[in-house]
């Protein structure tokens, strides 16, 4: 069997990172993790995960500034990005306008508070 | 043809003209002259119309009559044509020349048609052919009082009108068609710090030179025919240094004749600089605790389901049941503060909301539709009921819909298996009336005083199952009030609940 796939979890709540990541690693992942963007970054460029689990409401970077970066970088832009959203911000969806007009175009998304099992399954989708 | 229709509409009813009563009516003893040179005339008609009420004098002929008016003022003025020395025609132009409101009545021995048009044409009211009757008279004299008490009416209505628009705290500009200004208050003038003295003419550009009310403008001049809506934007504007910038919520409506043609524009300037100012701190307090008390929930959320996974070790059936119980709570409080948040977004959005015309039935048609199969899940028979004719109010779209889908929604969750809900539409000469009646459980007359209030949710052995936050009702409230209508209910337990929704019906045509 080839070599475990690394997933990054990104979110500002310890908490929460852990247990995401209790429920990626049961499911036969590696895991790493990050606790805001710039964090985030730097774990991407030095390990390249397959998948990265990313918060939007961060600080220091946000996730769609994250997310951009990857996507805007030739070497990185075959990682996929899921995101997760907070309900509240009602606009569920995987793209994002900035102030200058650009779109940042995520590869998924899931809703705040997260359904582990969909996550799951969106993880394994770009995992395959 | 029509005056002599009027005439004899005038005529026929009261056979004894009540001049007297018509006098009673106007405010004033109305002053008359007659102006000719037969005795008997000026005795004639100043004994009948001294009887009636009115202040009368005579003059023998044109030269005197004119030094008379130039004394006082008279309403009236009987004038006879062929007088020796200045003749009628010419006491009429000089007349009227120097007292335009004065009305004119000609007495006339030959009333030709060529005749009738000249001294129409020089601002005589109306004639009275001579030889007359005391009654043609009465006839004549109560229509001119008819005719000076109109004028008076328009006038009186007109400076009431200024004073009232001046005094208002909200700014209002007025442009016709062209894009000149009718009229412009003094608030208005303040708020585009606008020095000019006369702006009434002018082009709207050269007072204002706020692009985006300008843009307003022309948008609500640029609606078709069979579109009439409100247009609304909020402006900000810088005022200088050491003074706080405005922020005005600008509305823009359309005036229109008869046949909807656009006649101008109406602006209402309204300066909701401390309304903004209150609002944020209120939402940024709002989406504070909301984001600071759900990221928490979410945390401790995934954990639970982390341990419901059985990822932490075996679980018992025991625990298994109470951690998905309270992973359920917390699910649900987690809902609660996204509403929460959600109800302070929608009450931001009230303060300046943009409204049109909208179709009562077809909305309420539509929203039917979209709810019959939540209401065929339950068995429950939901129709929209058909009105006589159809209902429009002037409302926000996205508002009036949020209304009715709390309401029905709220209805079906309410109502048991089995049950019916009613929606229709109807009016009355003020209100436009939404309706939404189901046979569901009712609200005890206790309950019925809070419903409305924020989270408020009654419960009792029927309802306790129910799911909800408590803050529909008190969203629906809120956009009720922000149109300025009313929302009453009218409930009997175990019968059923009746919400009335009445909206003020806006008139912007003539």
């Amino acid at each position: 069997m080839s070599e475990k796939k690394l997933i990054l979890v990104v979110d500002d709540d310890p908490d929460l990172v852990e247990a995401v990541s209790m429920k990626v690693e049961a499911k036969g992942y590696r895991v790493a993790k990050a606790y805001d963007g710039v964090e985030a970054m730097d774990k991407i460029k030095e390990e390249k995960p397959a998948v990265v689990i990313l918060d939007v409401m961060m600080p220091r970077k946000n996730g769609w500034e994250v997310c951009e970066e990857i996507k805007n970088n030739n070497e990185l832009k075959s990682i996929a990005v899921v995101l997760l959203t907070a309900v509240a911000d009602s606009v569920k969806t995987t793209s994002y306008t900035h102030h200058d007009g650009k779109t940042t175009l995520a590869d998924d998304y899931v809703p705040k508070p997260i359904d582990l099992d969909e996550l799951m399954e969106i993880v394994g989708d770009h995992c395959s | 043809m029509e005056s002599k229709n009027k005439r004899e509409k005038f005529q026929s009813p009261l056979s004894e003209v009540s001049l007297k009563r018509i006098i009673k009516d106007v405010f004033f003893k109305p002053r008359v002259l007659v102006v000719d040179d037969e005795e008997r005339i000026q005795k004639a008609c100043q004994r009948l119309l001294s009887e009636e009420g009115c202040e009368v004098n005579v003059a023998q002929n044109g030269i005197q009559g004119l030094k008379m008016i130039e004394e006082k003022h008279y309403d009236i003025v009987l004038l006879d044509l062929m007088m020796p020395g200045m003749s009628g025609l010419d006491v009429l132009s000089d007349l009227k020349s120097r007292h335009p409101d004065t009305v004119v009545i000609i007495i006339t021995g030959y009333a030709t048609l060529e005749h009738s048009i000249k001294t129409m044409k020089k601002g005589a009211f109306d004639f009275l052919p001579k030889p007359f009757t005391p009654q043609e008279l009465r006839v004549v004299i109560a229509k001119a009082i008819e005719s000076i008490r109109t004028l008076q009416d328009i006038t009186t209505e007109k400076s009431r009108m200024r004073v009232m628009i001046n005094t208002l705290r909200e700014g209002v500009l007025t442009t016709d068609h062209q894009k000149r200004v009718a009229l412009a208050n003094p608030a208005c003038l303040k708020m585009f710090d606008c020095h000019k003295r006369s702006v009434i003419g002018s082009l709207v550009s050269d007072v204002i030179d706020e692009s985006t009310v300008l843009g307003m403008i022309d948008r609500a001049s640029a609606q078709p025919k069979e579109m009439f809506s409100e247009i609304t934007e909020e402006v900000c504007v810088p005022m200088g240094k050491g003074r706080q910038d405005l922020v005005i919520g600008v509305r823009c409506i359309p005036f229109r004749d008869r046949l909807n043609r656009n006649l101008g524009i109406v602006t209402v300037f309204h300066d909701i600089t401390a309304l903004k100012k209150v609002d944020q701190l209120k939402s940024d307090f709002v989406s504070m605790v909301a984001h600071e008390i759900k990221s928490p929930l979410n945390s401790v959320l995934m954990q639970l389901n982390v341990v419901l996974d059985g990822l932490a070790g075996e679980l018992t059936d025991k625990q298994q049941d109470i951690l998905s119980r309270s992973s359920a709570k917390i699910k649900s409080l987690s809902q609660l503060a996204s509403e929460l948040l959600d109800l302070s977004k929608i009450e931001s959005g009230l303060i300046n909301q943009e409204r049109e015309e909208l179709n009562l039935e077809e909305m309420m048609k539509e929203h039917v539709k979209l709810y019959r199969s939540k209401a065929d899940a339950k068995s429950i028979h939901l129709i929209c009921k058909p009105s006589v004719k159809s209902t429009f109010i002037m409302g926000n779209k996205i508002n009036m819909e949020e209304v009715l889908s709390n309401l029905i929604s709220n209805a079906i969750r309410y109502t048991p298996n089995g049950g019916k809900i009613e929606v229709w539409a109807d009016e009355n000469c003020d209100c436009a009336m939404i309706h939404v009646a189901d046979t569901g459980f009712g609200i005890s007359p206790d309950a019925l005083e809070n419903i409305f209030e924020r989270f408020y949710r009654e419960k009792n052995e029927k309802t306790r199952y129910i799911n909800g936050t408590g803050l529909g009702l008190a969203i629906v409230k809120s956009i009720v009030d922000s149109h300025h209508g009313t929302i009453q209910v009218d409930s009997v337990v175990d019968q059923g609940t009746h919400f009335t929704i009445s909206l003020p019906r806006t008139v912007y045509k003539i």
